[in-house]
């Protein structure tokens, strides 16, 4: 094992790490708020990324082919119909379950999933089928003796680490973010405060949903894939990570999107077939965590109604 | 006079229900298929309505399920030439099976299993490695299916028992997950290619071979057919006697407060392994039939993909009662090989069903009857 | 009273209206959702034509109805449409597959319910020959010969050092076997062996290791999905060698779904392409005339053949199962748009030609006509 091997290993770990943080951070959001798991995040993911294509290909049809115009505008105008889509399911789907069992939200949201991602494999063009995303960022690379790092990686990585810092400062720094915190904290008494409980909580979900957007644009600019099931598994190991880090906390969020890479790289070298058990090796290990810490590494800060 | 009265509205709704069945299996054009559809969503309608199965007297279990069971094997000997048609009851038998197991663990303890599909899998897989490398005899086979589901269970049961909610969610997912990429990249258990089996062999009876009974002439189906009602009557009755024994009442605590039941000295453990156990079982076994009726298993037939569906029937048909699942599986498994405009948007149909379901009518398409304590004629 | 019974029984589907001929209804199998769905669809296409062509011939003694079956390119889905084909008595015979996994694992279910079938794209020679199945045969070739022709290209070339990645079902492993039997056989190292799954999502982990090695060549035995895929991220990881497939990637996805990336890839299948087929131009003309979305690609003609020998069978043995699966067996020598076809003991026809193909500016290009063969165009590592 070579030190250029090594890091070769070691920068897609990272890559996987933030694209699973990113997922991971939109759960802890939508549960610190409303304390439901928001099963069909990762299939909003999906769906930001293919309306990231679809946007691509109605610029290069206009004839716009400057790549950074056309990223810009892709990123942007997939984040916000993204956000519309995750508004209009909070409004239309979740709010009217609040007092449910939580049981029937997480089923709700499961199949809300599945309903998105279907709706991208019957109705998008050729949607049954990977689907190229074009590469809009620089690829050049440089090589590092076995080790080949490249521009578009290191510009994904700072992107993704703005974007979690960004909603980290949001989240603690203005008074939107604070409201969202008061509500998280305590429903009814943000309500008496004056707060517009369910403007917050649209707002909330548009914006996790924006986040699991630039994930999706980001997946598919670093595999220059996209397809309809890739939601699936990002969206179930988000939400494993999440809770790894413990719900509910945002930084603790982003460490369990980087273990789970982590336990997913160790599996994919030490294993001794290459990287075909790294997921059953990395679900398993998560599974025993459960056994062992019920509530993930960090806990979750709630208590129970009894 | 009043049981007569109920016993004569159950047989006759068995009969129409048989009927019915007979003629959607049938029908041929979609126009006829769609015509049969809006009957039944009429009638279905109408008797929410009017609520008329309130005003008839409660039928005793025993009698509904000599009906029901009567009104199968008559459907099955109604269409006995038809090869097709016995497929598609057969698959909703094995379905019924596997979602009572389920229905167990979710209706009785409150276990919500998204990998109820693995644990048919396994069923399934048991049964293709004996039969394959041992002559153990095929009943044996079946009995070991649902052993190694319960085994296999055993790996996951103390996380389940320790978590609740959501992070029990996610461990059945992740299970679920796992289940099918372990099968698909280990070589022993045939990988992606999958695995071929034999048919069922019962001493001389060989299931896959038509039947000849003197004049009586039928599809191979028939065999397993008949051993599906045969498992099918047992489960059921052991679930229905589950239900009315202290076992039930402990397991329902259990499902509708935790804390409460604990506080009675209730022990949640033991009763939630027993569902989960049980469960587990029922989807065993009904994997290892339907990896021998089909005759090819693969790592694809028990995706988190196919767990989802059998979830969806237990919320489609309401959740604690068996009907319900009986329904629900009967129109999952036959509408979209019918109806062949839904056959590709099955996915997608029932997914939006169940979102639909949850927000309008949560308590599913035959909500469980409250359960009465006390005795009733 | 009774004409509107029998209306009724017409409109309930319950009764067949009076016609001149029989209806005869044949099963065709493809993946026609999928990665592999332009193959899929390009079949299904041309198995449509020759129903429709042979529709339109009034000295046919039936009417033929095409009983259209998506097998998804997975073993489950497609031993379930096979059960279903199997199952329905109305149907007589199919024309079955393009991918291999799933024509393996269907070969059991067309013998048990005894539906003569035909095989028109799936090339694992198990298929044919590791049964004994009076009812299974196949009309294109094998993976054997492409293989063989692959590894003399390779080594001919002058590369040595070959490096191999292949999915992990039979299919890919049977590429996997004969094409190292053959390359070793004609001087060439395999350097390192790697199997991934047929729906992998990231190869970091195994090209990285690839890279490590520093092969001249990458040889990818598996379809186009994971082709793509592969190809794609040795360009990330700064892997340079040539990559060289089977005819699993000859499609024209597999050039879109990469662009500019596909350039100078090599791909090698059996049988010429349509154009140089004894009766290839009638039939691009008439697939023309249809106005089908989809080409018939690589596979059409093939499925085109396997059709137009069933309606032959059912022409002169009538529409019996076991008449039909009988007088398919006695195929020889039989002329068809893709050449003489006769099936050997196992059921097996033999395709002598293997065509070399490579990606020039976003086309399949044959070999002989590139550029890359003149010299004006370099591989990899040349």
């Amino acid at each position: 094992m070579t030190l250029g091997l090594l890091g070769q290993y070691v920068m897609n770990g990272v890559m996987l790490g933030m694209m699973y943080a990113l997922v991971a951070v939109g759960f802890t959001l939508f549960f610190g708020v409303l304390d439901i798991i928001q099963f069909s995040h990762g299939d909003v993911l999906a769906f930001g990324a293919f309306v990231a294509l679809a946007v691509w290909a109605a610029l290069v049809k206009l004839g716009l082919v400057s790549p950074a115009i056309q990223l810009v505008l892709v990123v942007v105008v997939s984040a916000l119909a993204t956000a519309a889509v995750g508004a209009l399911v909070a409004r239309f789907v979740v709010l009217p379950l609040k007092g449910a069992p939580s049981l029937n939200v997480l089923l709700v949201t499961l199949m809300m999933g599945t309903v998105l991602r279907e709706a991208i494999r019957l109705f998008y063009p050729g949607g049954s089928q990977p689907q190229r995303f074009p590469a809009l960022l620089p690829t050049t690379g440089y090589d590092l003796g076995g080790f080949n790092l490249r521009l578009d990686n290191l510009i994904l990585l700072a992107a993704g680490a703005l974007l979690i810092a960004g909603t980290h400062l949001f989240i603690t720094r203005t008074r939107l973010g604070l409201a969202i915190r008061a509500v998280a904290q305590d429903e009814e008494t943000a309500r008496t405060m004056g707060i517009d409980f369910r403007a917050v909580v649209l707002f909330t979900f548009g914006l996790g949903s924006a986040l699991a957007a630039f994930a999706g644009a980001m997946d598919g600019l670093y595999y220059n894939e996209v397809y309809f099931g890739m939601g699936l598994l990002l969206g179930v190991i988000g939400f494993a990570a999440a809770i790894i880090g413990g719900l509910g906390n945002l930084y603790g969020a982003v460490i369990g999107g980087f273990l789970f890479a982590a336990l997913q790289t160790i599996g994919a070298v030490a294993l001794p077939f290459a990287s075909a058990y790294k997921d059953v090796f990395a679900f398993a290990v998560v599974i025993a965590l459960m056994a062992v810490r019920p509530t993930g590494l960090i806990g979750e800060r709630a208590s129970e109604r009894v | 006079m009043n049981r007569w009265r109920g016993a004569a509205v159950a047989a006759a709704l068995a009969v129409a229900c048989a009927v019915y069945a007979w003629a959607f299996l049938r029908a041929e054009s979609q126009q006829a298929l769609a015509i049969l559809v809006l009957v039944a969503v009429a009638a279905g309608a109408v008797a929410t309505r009017t609520r008329v199965f309130d005003k008839v007297p409660p039928v005793p279990e025993r009698l509904a399920q000599a009906f029901a069971l009567v009104a199968v094997a008559g459907l099955c000997l109604a269409l006995r030439e038809d090869d097709f048609s016995l497929l598609l009851v057969a698959r909703v038998l094995i379905v019924v099976l596997a979602c009572l197991g389920l229905h167990i663990q979710l209706g009785h303890a409150g276990i919500l299993n998204f990998a109820g599909a693995s644990f048919f899998g396994v069923g399934g897989y048991t049964a293709a490695v004996l039969t394959r490398s041992t002559g153990l005899p095929h009943l044996l086979v079946l009995v070991a299916g649902g052993a190694m589901a319960v085994l296999i269970g055993t790996l996951i049961v103390v996380p389940v028992l320790r978590t609740r909610g959501h992070y029990a969610a996610l461990i059945t997912i992740a299970f679920a997950l796992l289940f099918r990429t372990f099968l698909e990249v280990n070589d022993s258990l045939g990988g992606p290619q999958g695995l071929k089996l034999r048919e069922i062999r019962i001493g001389p009876w060989r299931f896959n071979d038509p039947v000849e009974l003197g004049p009586f002439a039928g599809s191979f189906y028939l065999n397993y057919l008949a051993l599906l009602l045969v498992l099918l009557a047992i489960f059921w009755i052991v679930i229905q006697r589950l239900e009315r024994s202290w076992i039930g009442i402990d397991l329902d605590a259990v499902r509708l407060d935790e804390t409460a039941a604990a506080t009675f000295g209730i022990e949640i453990a033991r009763w939630k392994i027993l569902a989960f156990t049980l469960g587990n079982f029922l989807a065993g076994v009904a994997g290892a039939v339907s990896a021998h009726m089909v005759g090819f298993i693969a790592p694809n037939n028990y995706s988190f993909g196919e767990s989802l569906v059998l979830v969806s029937i237990l919320l489609l048909g309401g959740v604690g009662n068996p009907w319900g699942v009986a329904l629900a599986s009967a129109i999952v498994v036959i509408l979209p090989e019918k109806l062949q405009v839904l056959q590709e948007y099955r996915f997608l149909l029932y997914a939006g069903m169940v979102v639909l379901i949850l927000i309008f009518r949560p308590v599913g398409l035959l909500p469980r009857r409250m359960r009465r304590l006390a005795s009733s004629p | 009273m009774r004409s509107m019974f029998a209306a009724l029984c017409t409109v309930l589907g319950l009764a067949s209206s009076a016609g001149a001929k029989d209806t005869v209804r044949i099963a065709f199998v493809g993946p026609l959702t999928g990665g592999n769905s332009a193959i899929g669809l390009g079949g299904r296409n041309s198995a449509d034509l020759a129903v429709k062509l042979r529709n339109q011939d009034g000295k046919a003694k039936y009417q033929y109805d095409l009983v259209v079956l998506d097998d998804e390119c997975k073993p489950d889905a497609g031993v379930q449409v096979a059960t279903k084909a199997g199952s329905d008595r109305t149907i007589v015979a199919g024309v079955t597959h393009y991918c291999s996994v799933v024509a393996m694992a269907t070969v059991d279910t067309y013998h048990r319910f005894g539906l003569p079938v035909v095989v028109w794209g799936a090339v694992l020679p198990d298929i044919t020959y590791a049964n004994d199945f009076k009812e299974v045969h196949r009309v294109n070739g094998t993976m054997i010969n492409q293989n063989e022709t692959n590894a003399k290209f390779v080594t001919e070339r002058g590369y040595k050092r070959v490096a191999v990645i292949h999915d992990t079902t039979d299919y890919g492993k049977g590429h996997d076997k004969y094409f190292t039997q053959f390359l070793t056989k004609d001087g060439g190292k395999v350097l390192i062996d790697l199997g991934v799954t047929a729906d992998q999502q990231d190869f970091t982990a195994e090209l990285t290791q690839i890279k490590a090695q520093n092969p001249e060549v990458l040889y990818f035995g598996g379809l186009t999905p994971i082709g793509v895929r592969i190809r794609a991220q040795m360009d990330k990881l700064g892997l340079n060698a040539q990559f060289d497939g089977t005819s699993g990637i000859v499609n024209d996805d597999f050039i879109k779904a990469l662009g500019p990336l596909a350039e100078g890839v090599l791909a090698f299948r059996e049988g010429a392409p349509a154009e140089k087929l004894p009766h290839g131009k009638k039939f691009l003309e008439d697939y023309g005339k249809q106005g089908y979305t989809n080409p018939p690609e690589a596979y059409g003609p093939f499925a085109y053949a396997a059709a137009q020998l069933i309606m032959d069978a059912i022409e002169k043995v009538g529409p019996d199962r076991k008449k039909i699966a009988a007088e398919l067996r006695k195929t020889k020598d039989v002329d068809t748009i893709v050449g003489k076809v006769t099936f050997d003991d196992h059921g097996q026809n033999t395709v002598p030609v293997i065509t070399k193909y490579v990606v020039q500016d976003g086309k399949w290009v044959l070999w002989e006509d590139s550029e890359y063969a003149s010299g004006k165009r370099k591989l990899r590592g040349k």
